[in-house]
């Protein structure tokens, strides 16, 4: 903040600071061998993307289960890669993986509340 | 001079308006208009802004924020205690804060002392000019028994001290507030010091005001194609008092085609906040509880008829067609949420806090707002459509009605909440701890003050406008005070940042906006990357500070506004929608009446001067803003062609007694003046002067305008602080203007008056500075007369001299003559200068590396070890730099926050103009001296007058500064008649008046001369143009610079020549340079630059293995053991940083061979190996 009598180097000096002829962050980097004095900022946080692959509400993996969406019959199909459970629904042009699998979830909670008033 | 006058005080002739000849209160002159001119400046001086915004912060703020803290509740988390049971089931701590105390800034000596603190007493201390803040806490623990009874105990801590807040200087907390010239000048303050910005740690630092977009407003942009977008909108909202980032939500309308290619067509689709992909518009519709299409379509149409924009909804309708109930929408946004896998009562739920809380939070966050969402949202649609179909153009993101400026009070109110949450999470955590463990709860300790305290502190002072090394700070909002010039201060107090990228490419933010007219400076901006990023305020700008909302409501309500509950969508085409501060709060039917009223009630102050009031009459909308931030400007009200403001105010202004009677508050209060933002601007059309007005009522055929709703007061009080200085800037190349402003800024004058009593790190002064002979009216009002900044060239002597100021801060005790048979460390330096005390007495020439202050510490014991026994201090003098002269002109010794005693030294030097020494008129026009003569040498003319500059007329045609050539004849004018010419810009003062004013005084009208050679008496073959003309000293003085080196120190990991003229450093022989030699095939010279006279060094190595071997030059013996090579070694001259290099490569296992023989060589040497 205030300049000080006592950054005069004594002998040998040292130089702290150089400045670079045309400043790094002008975008141009015309000296060789300069590396750029600072990092980008981050890159902008985007919106999260849409899951496309859950947890299996049957033997619990982390991502194995995938949707499958058949346009022309109107049919969403969600398979779970390692036990092979599955679930299909009838889907519009709206529907999204998550939808799918989001009605499986509700599906599994209907019948296990049946099962709970059955028993 | 009569002649300007004349064109000055120009009466509109009675005879130009007959019809008003019997009307005994005329019109007001131009002239008449500086006499308001100066009542506002008397009331409002010219950092207005900074004090209004700072009191704003101080009054009111401070407290909402306080308010707006919810009570701390604790509950124990009882540890379980076998055998031991508490008399009651609960207990609960409640801590809540109420109302807050400022005092005068105050200062705790470190004795304990306290005492009033004064601003002068913080400059030369290095303190910090802060008040002490209390808040009454209230204490209350509610027991609740087994039984359900409760039993409340409450305490009540008066006055807990929670901090010091750094007050601004000269705003009503301050205190000079409202102090009378002698009160100021007593206490060694400048009665010209206008205040408006801080005292941290003795050094002045001012708030930048910074320049953002406005929130709780849609925008609608069109995308440039190809893009998946071909609309968007755009609102970022943010509700009152909250301290939360805006949530900004998108409404995007798709291209036509779509990349997938499937699509039927322009879906519209919305972002929600923590929602991760757009939502069909439709869905968000019923998700809000508007099921049927009918509803929906007059929400975002509200006309049926209209075809158009029925057919663009077509395919959002069609896409959403499948969501038909409240419930499948919610759960359709819910899915998309941040939870998944869960039930979907959670996502319904989910989904209603989203669309309740989250989404467009300005319109409401409590239950049951859908109506006014679902309205609000329906309008940014309409708003998209509008843009879509061609009826509406997009909006201007650099329009300057969208920009809001945040200032010293909304920039301390963010940091200050953000510390006081902080502080009562801290007394949270420790009143917690306590119950945790059964100990009392003593809110004194609880409170930190030094949260608050150190917290404003450290941003203040360094700029950095949030926490400590956390994310999201800007730097660069606090600076240090600019104190070259009385101007550049102003100039410095006046300032705006836009913090976008300085490296964007994008023209657009930086170029000068129609509506910035009137309240930015259009030539004061720097040069180069900040170019039009950072702008300079206009005269007279007022920056609103916000009022409450509530007011304006309630006179809505009063007045026929119709509320969402009331009326049907349906009569919203005929009506008028009120929007307040960005918020849709209903519709009117009478919209002419309403405004009528709503600006019939501000110009008698019933309703806040600083409401902007915008009746877009295209958009059917009346939008009112009362928010802070709004650059707004005062205009003369005109009705009826006619100025509201009469003659005989303009008698009763001029002859008030006191200034505290009448005055410009009173000109607003009467409804002759209104203050109009750049939104509202828009809406009104303003004539450029007076006389245009008085032209159109005579001539209504030929006038420009016959609906006149305001005049501008001056054109020239368009232009900011240094851009008033410029006499004729309307006579100049704009750039010239834009260069003299940034000049202005370094030229040398008095800049306060108490510079004497001011320890400043470096100022300079003019011994005798003079005041322009040709001056703007707008100067009046900056002081230039009493602070001014140059010297008249042409009748001023030759001894122009400066003083400049120099300081060295030393902290902690022990000064004192060091002694060299103990003391280690000393420097070469002279330390004869000293007195008994250590330091230079005032009155002592001092130069080199001379001794100033002289200071010792003692050494540890354990720390000596090493050293030499002998020494028990070390040295840590200060010296003058190597480069400096100058005569010691005050010490100040003195004790600082903690206690500490230091000195602050003054030296002084006197610079008389010398060959080098930079000048500059007023025009932009700079050069440095390039020779000086004795007054003998000079060509003279008839009168016997020699010229004091001589400038090359090369510096005028291609820079056309036509300005410069009309100030030097005026100034000829303005000598001969003994008064000031006035060079105001937009006025009707023209060359050939002053020509004929010239003239008269009998010299030849275009100002040239005969002269005649100062050599040889001769007369010169050609007329001389010669008149007086204002020049500015500038700061930059070849003593400062001169630097030349032959050898000298080198840096210590390179040893190639150190870098300035502080350290002795060499000129750096750049890539350019070089690349010249080449060019010149100078070989030698290039390798004598490069490397003898650089970093020449040499070294030896082994010729088997190319790396470096050892040499002991003394024995004269070289190896390279690795080779077990004792004879094959050369040496090579090399660069040292190649020697530096090669080790660096080595210790990262990389070998760098030197070959040394020639290739032929090396090659046969392989051969013979093979």
């Amino acid at each position: 903040m205030e300049t000080r009598y006592d950054d005069v180097h004594p002998y040998p000096y040292t130089s702290t600071q150089t400045q670079p002829f045309f400043s790094a962050d002008s975008g141009l980097n015309l000296e060789m061998g300069k590396r750029k004095s600072r990092a980008k900022p981050p890159p902008k946080k985007r919106m999260d993307k849409l899951d496309t692959v859950f947890s299996c509400p049957f033997c619990n993996h982390g991502s194995s289960v995938e949707c499958r969406i058949d346009m022309k019959n109107l049919i969403g199909e969600a398979v779970c890669g390692i036990c092979q459970e599955s679930f299909s629904m009838t889907i519009t042009a709206l529907t999204e993986p998550i939808d799918i699998y989001s009605e499986w979830i509700d599906e599994c909670e209907r019948v296990n509340t049946l099962e709970d008033d059955g028993a | 001079m009569e002649d300007l006058d004349e064109y000055d005080q120009q009466p509109m002739n009675e005879d130009m308006e007959p019809e008003e000849d019997e009307d005994a209160d005329e019109e007001i002159t131009q002239e008449d208009a500086w006499a308001v001119i100066s009542a506002y400046f008397e009331e409002k001086g010219l950092v207005r802004q900074q004090l209004d915004s700072f009191d704003e912060f101080i009054q009111n703020t401070m407290q909402e924020i306080v308010d707006e803290s919810a009570d701390i509740e604790i509950r124990p988390e009882s540890q379980h205690n076998p055998g031991h049971q508490s008399d009651f089931a609960e207990t609960i701590y409640k801590i809540s804060f109420g109302q807050i105390y400022l005092s005068k800034p105050m200062m705790t000596e470190s004795d304990g002392e306290t005492a009033t603190l004064f601003p002068k007493a913080a400059r030369l201390r290095n303190l910090t000019y802060s008040a002490p803040l209390y808040v009454d806490v209230t204490k209350r623990v509610i027991k609740k028994g087994h039984d359900g009874e409760e039993v409340t105990e409450t305490q009540d801590f008066t006055k807990v001290f929670i901090g010091k807040v750094p007050i601004m200087l000269r705003s009503s907390y301050c205190t000079l507030y409202q102090n009378s010239e002698k009160d100021l000048t007593e206490l060694g303050e400048c009665p010209y010091d206008q205040g408006g910005y801080f005292i941290i740690n003795g050094s002045e630092k001012v708030l930048i005001a910074q320049e953002k977009m406005s929130t709780n407003h849609v925008y609608v942009f069109k995308k440039r194609q190809p893009n998946k977008y071909a609309y968007v909108g755009e609102v970022r909202s943010m509700a009152e008092s909250q301290n939360r980032p805006p949530s900004t939500m998108f409404v995007r309308m798709l291209s036509r085609t779509s990349a997938k290619g499937g699509s039927s067509g322009q879906y519209i689709r919305a972002t929600l906040p923590y929602i991760r992909t757009e939502i069909p518009i439709i869905i968000v519709f019923r998700a809000l509880g508007f099921v049927a299409d009918k509803d929906i379509l007059e929400h975002i149409c509200y006309d049926f008829a209209d075809t158009q924009m029925m057919e663009l909804l077509r395919p959002s309708l069609e896409e959403a067609f499948v969501i038909q109930n409240q419930q499948v929408a919610l759960d359709y946004i819910g899915k998309r949420g941040a939870t998944v896998g869960v039930t979907k009562e959670k996502r319904i739920k989910y989904a209603k806090e989203i669309l309740q809380k989250e989404m467009l939070p300005h319109v409401g966050v409590g239950e049951y707002c859908e109506t006014k969402k679902a309205y609000y949202f329906g309008y940014i649609i309409h708003r998209l459509l509008l843009c879509a179909l061609g009826r509406r153009a997009e909006d201007d993101r650099d329009h300057y009605g969208n920009k809001r400026l945040d200032l010293a009070g909304p920039l301390l109110g963010g940091l200050f909440r953000m510390l006081f949450r902080k502080l009562t999470r801290d007394v949270r955590s420790y009143v917690q701890k306590c119950v945790d463990n059964g100990k009392d709860v003593n809110l004194q300790f609880a409170i930190k003050a030094k949260t608050i305290t150190s917290g404003l502190k450290y941003s203040l002072a360094t700029g950095n406008w949030g926490q400590a090394n956390a994310a999201g700070t800007r730097a660069g909002v606090s600076q240090v005070l600019n104190r070259l010039t009385y101007a550049s201060t102003l100039s410095h107090l006046r300032r705006l940042n836009s913090p976008i990228g300085r490296e964007g490419k994008l023209a657009k933010p930086r170029q000068l906006h129609n509506s910035q007219w009137g309240m930015m400076c259009p030539a004061e901006t720097p040069e180069g990357q900040a170019c039009g990023l950072v702008k300079n305020l206009a005269l007279m700008v007022y920056i609103t500070v916000g009022s409450a909302a509530y007011p304006i409501l309630e006179f809505l309500e009063e007045w026929g506004t119709e509320n969402f509950e009331e009326i049907s969508p349906a009569v919203i085409p005929q009506a008028t929608k009120i929007f307040v501060n960005g918020c849709w709060v209903g519709i009117h039917r009478d919209p002419d009446m309403l405004v009528k009223t709503l600006r019939r009630l501000r110009r008698r102050v019933d309703v806040n001067t600083e409401v902007g009031v915008v009746r877009d009459i295209r958009l059917k909308e009346l939008r009112i803003y009362t928010d802070y931030g709004r650059c707004s400007r005062p205009l003369f009200i005109v009705e009826k062609q006619k100025l509201l403001i009469r003659k005989k105010d303009i008698h009763a202004l001029q002859q008030r007694e006191t200034p505290d009677e009448g005055g410009w508050h009173d000109l607003v209060s009467k409804g002759f003046i209104e203050y109009i933002d750049t939104e509202e601007e828009e809406t009104t059309m303003i004539s450029m002067t007076i006389h245009d007005l008085v032209q159109a009522r005579i001539n209504p055929e030929e006038a420009y305008s016959d609906t006149y709703t305001h005049c501008e007061i001056h054109p020239s009080l368009i232009l900011g602080v240094c851009a008033s200085i410029i006499p004729f800037p309307d006579h100049n190349q704009s750039p010239r203007n834009t260069y003299q402003s940034a000049m202005g800024k370094q030229a040398m004058g008095i800049y306060v008056t108490n510079y004497q009593f001011r320890m400043d790190t470096l100022a300079y002064v003019l011994y005798y500075p003079q005041k322009p002979l040709v001056t703007t009216r707008a100067m009046e009002h900056l002081h230039f007369r009493q602070l001014p900044a140059g010297i008249v060239n042409r009748f001023s002597s030759v001894h122009i001299g400066m003083r400049r100021k120099k300081m060295g801060t030393l902290v902690k005790e022990d000064f004192g003559r060091p002694d060299r048979s103990n003391t280690m460390g000393m420097r070469h330096g002279s330390y004869d200068k000293l007195d008994d005390d250590g330091l230079a007495p005032p009155g002592t020439r001092v130069s080199g590396e001379d001794v100033i202050i002289g200071k010792t510490t003692p050494i540890a014991q354990e720390e000596a070890q090493g050293q030499s026994a002998r020494y028990t201090r070390r040295d840590h003098s200060i010296s003058l730099r190597h480069s400096e002269t100058g005569m010691v002109d005050q010490v100040l010794l003195t004790t600082n926050a903690d206690g500490l005693r230091f000195v602050k030294v003054r030296v002084r030097s006197v610079r008389i103009p010398q060959i080098g020494d930079k000048f500059s008129s007023r025009h932009g026009q700079k050069g440095t001296v390039g020779m000086t003569y004795t007054q003998e040498d000079m060509p003279w003319t008839v009168e016997g007058i020699t010229p004091d500059i001589i400038v090359n007329p090369h510096a005028i045609p291609s820079r056309m500064t036509i300005g410069q050539l009309i100030e030097c004849i005026m100034g000829k004018v303005a000598a001969h008649m003994g008064k000031e010419g006035d060079a105001t810009p937009f006025t009707d003062v023209t060359v050939d008046n002053i020509s004929k004013a010239l003239h008269k005084c009998g010299y030849q009208m275009r100002g040239f001369e005969t002269m005649y050679n100062g050599h040889t008496g001769r007369r010169l073959p050609a007329m001389i143009f010669l008149g007086p003309t204002y020049y500015q000293r500038l700061k930059h003085m070849v003593d400062d610079k001169i630097h030349s080196r032959g050898r000298g120190p080198v840096q210590i990991l390179t040893r190639q020549p150190a870098e300035g003229r502080s350290r002795d450093g060499g000129l750096r022989f750049g890539e350019m340079e070089r690349d010249c030699m080449i060019a010149h095939g100078a070989a030698h010279f290039l390798k004598e630059r490069l490397f003898d006279q650089s970093d020449a060094y040499r070294v030896h190595v082994c010729e088997r293995c190319g790396l470096i071997a050892i040499a002991n030059l003394k024995k004269n013996s070289f190896e390279c053991r690795s080779c077990k090579n004792k004879t094959d070694i050369v040496q090579v001259h090399i660069p040292y940083a190649c020697k530096l290099l090669f080790q660096e490569l080595m210790s990262m296992a990389i070998a760098p061979r030197m070959l040394t023989k020639d290739i032929k060589q090396a090659k046969s040497q392989k051969k013979k190996g093979a």
